[in-house]
């Protein structure tokens, strides 16, 4: 069997993103760089066949996804769940915690100006921020960052992929 | 750096589609204008939708005005709402009382950036707007990865309500298997109490078979009375004998017919070992 068609073979059968590594172990050959190799050969050869899926790159792990312009079908079957989409208040506190991570729940809601421990629990049940640490001073508090789940749900490869923060409208400018 | 966060404020209201509570409408320093303190998600968000719909500089806030408007913008909503979270509109609205307060002493010259009483006021309000873009960054982000559907989306058909057996059978086996069963005999007219069958007296009938048959059908012994306890005696003779080496137990396949072949003294052993079938000695 040729290093594609294993590759092809495990990302087929899984409903997960899966690591390079996880993918090399399909095989003793494989190596987690013959499997980028492959993962490259394989989004080539679907992109020249214009397949109605891809492979696509999801918080370190790669995944076969259909593409964006089969929604439409697909919508039609919508008696399994689907992730929820998330509230202004979770969206908020995930955008400070992607930022400024490892980040404390006192420092969270100094910028919302909100409490934020219910949906610091939310989050965490979801699995889209975990504890990372414990900071200094008083009550040594909890930190959070983000998870791969977050990146999942968001479809980035890594945090690097959201804009920097002199890209964004708002950049946190000096007063003149 | 205004054109866009002007259109960011715009989109962030048409993102709250689910407003609740009964819309405040408030007359302040002449302006009318229009909030519904549900849509919010703090002072923060009330205070940055105050100064952009008005095209206020948010370098020069003029405090008097938007704490006259953040106070009536709360005034109804209050009332309704969670304790905490109306604690967290009122202190806002002392914030601004307190900076409204400071900025009319008197000072002998204009004040520095730096000293000004809006300035924190300015930077957490700047920096909550950063956020806001991110979030919108988010939100692009997560429905553009809505639009992608993973195997296992589109719901799998209930399964099967049967389990197939897990041998591997033909409807001829089964016809046949069913054939072979011993009619159930029709009730008796009367029972007679039935006289205990011991192994001792099956072994004692297998020897007896084995000595002039090639080979016997297991189910020889106990068709003829039909009964567990029949059964279980001959199964138990058979397992004794076996175990005596003076028979053998084969079976060709699962659920096919047990035979028994004796194991003869050395003399007869070519004969004894040979399976052949169809032979006019079968004990059957």
């Amino acid at each position: 069997m040729r290093p594609e068609q294993i590759v092809e073979a495990t990302l087929f059968a899984s409903q997960a993103p899966l690591t390079a590594e996880e993918l090399a172990r399909a095989d003793d050959e494989l190596t987690p760089d013959a499997v980028a190799a492959a993962i490259d050969t394989l989004r080539a050869a679907y992109e020249e066949q214009d397949r109605a899926f891809q492979i696509y790159e999801l918080g370190g792990g790669f995944q076969v996804l259909t593409r964006p312009e089969f929604a439409p079908y697909l919508e039609r079957f919508d008696s399994v769940p689907r992730p929820p989409h998330l509230s202004g208040a979770a969206l908020e506190t995930l955008a400070i915690v992607a930022y400024r991570q490892p980040i404390g729940r006192i420092e969270i809601e100094e910028v919302r100006g909100v409490g934020a421990s219910s949906v610091l629990r939310t989050l965490t049940d979801w699995e889209l921020i975990r504890v990372v640490g414990r900071g200094e001073g008083l009550g040594r508090p909890l930190l959070y960052g983000t998870t791969d789940r977050f990146l999942e749900h968001f479809g980035l490869r890594s945090l690097d992929e959201l804009p920097s923060p002199e890209d964004l409208p708002v950049a946190l400018a000096a007063a003149e | 750096m205004e054109s866009s966060t002007g259109q960011d404020v715009t989109e962030r209201e048409a993102e709250r589609p689910r407003a609740a509570g009964a819309p405040a409408t408030a007359t302040a320093g002449g302006e009318s204008f229009f909030v519904e303190l549900e849509r919010f998600r703090g002072p923060l968000d009330l205070l940055l939708h105050l100064i952009r719909s008005q095209d206020i500089d948010i370098f020069d806030i003029p405090i008097a005005r938007i704490t006259r408007q953040f106070q009536v913008a709360i005034g109804d909503g209050l009332a309704g709402m969670p304790l905490e979270r109306a604690g967290e509109f009122l202190e806002m609205a002392a914030t601004l009382v307190r900076i409204k307060a400071q900025l009319l002493l008197p000072r002998p010259e204009p004040l520095d950036w730096e000293e000004d009483p809006r300035a924190e006021l300015v930077r957490r309000l700047l920096e909550y707007e950063h956020f806001q873009d991110v979030v919108h960054v988010l939100q692009t982000a997560e429905s553009q990865r809505g639009r992608h559907f993973a195997r296992g989306y589109v719901e799998p058909r209930p399964p099967p309500r049967l389990q197939l057996p897990p041998l591997e059978t033909t409807l001829e086996d089964l016809l046949r298997a069913a054939a072979a069963m011993p009619r159930p005999r029709p009730a008796a007219a009367f029972r007679a109490p039935s006289r205990p069958v011991t192994v001792e007296e099956k072994v004692s009938l297998l020897r007896g078979l084995l000595a002039r048959a090639r080979r016997v059908a297991f189910d020889r012994l106990v068709r003829p009375w039909g009964t567990r306890a029949h059964a279980v005696a001959a199964l138990l003779a058979a397992l004794e004998l076996a175990r005596r080496q003076v028979l053998r137990i084969e079976q060709a396949s699962a659920f096919g017919r047990i035979w028994l072949f004796p194991v003869r003294a050395p003399r007869a052993a070519g004969a004894a070992g040979s399976t052949e079938t169809g032979t006019a000695e079968e004990a059957e």
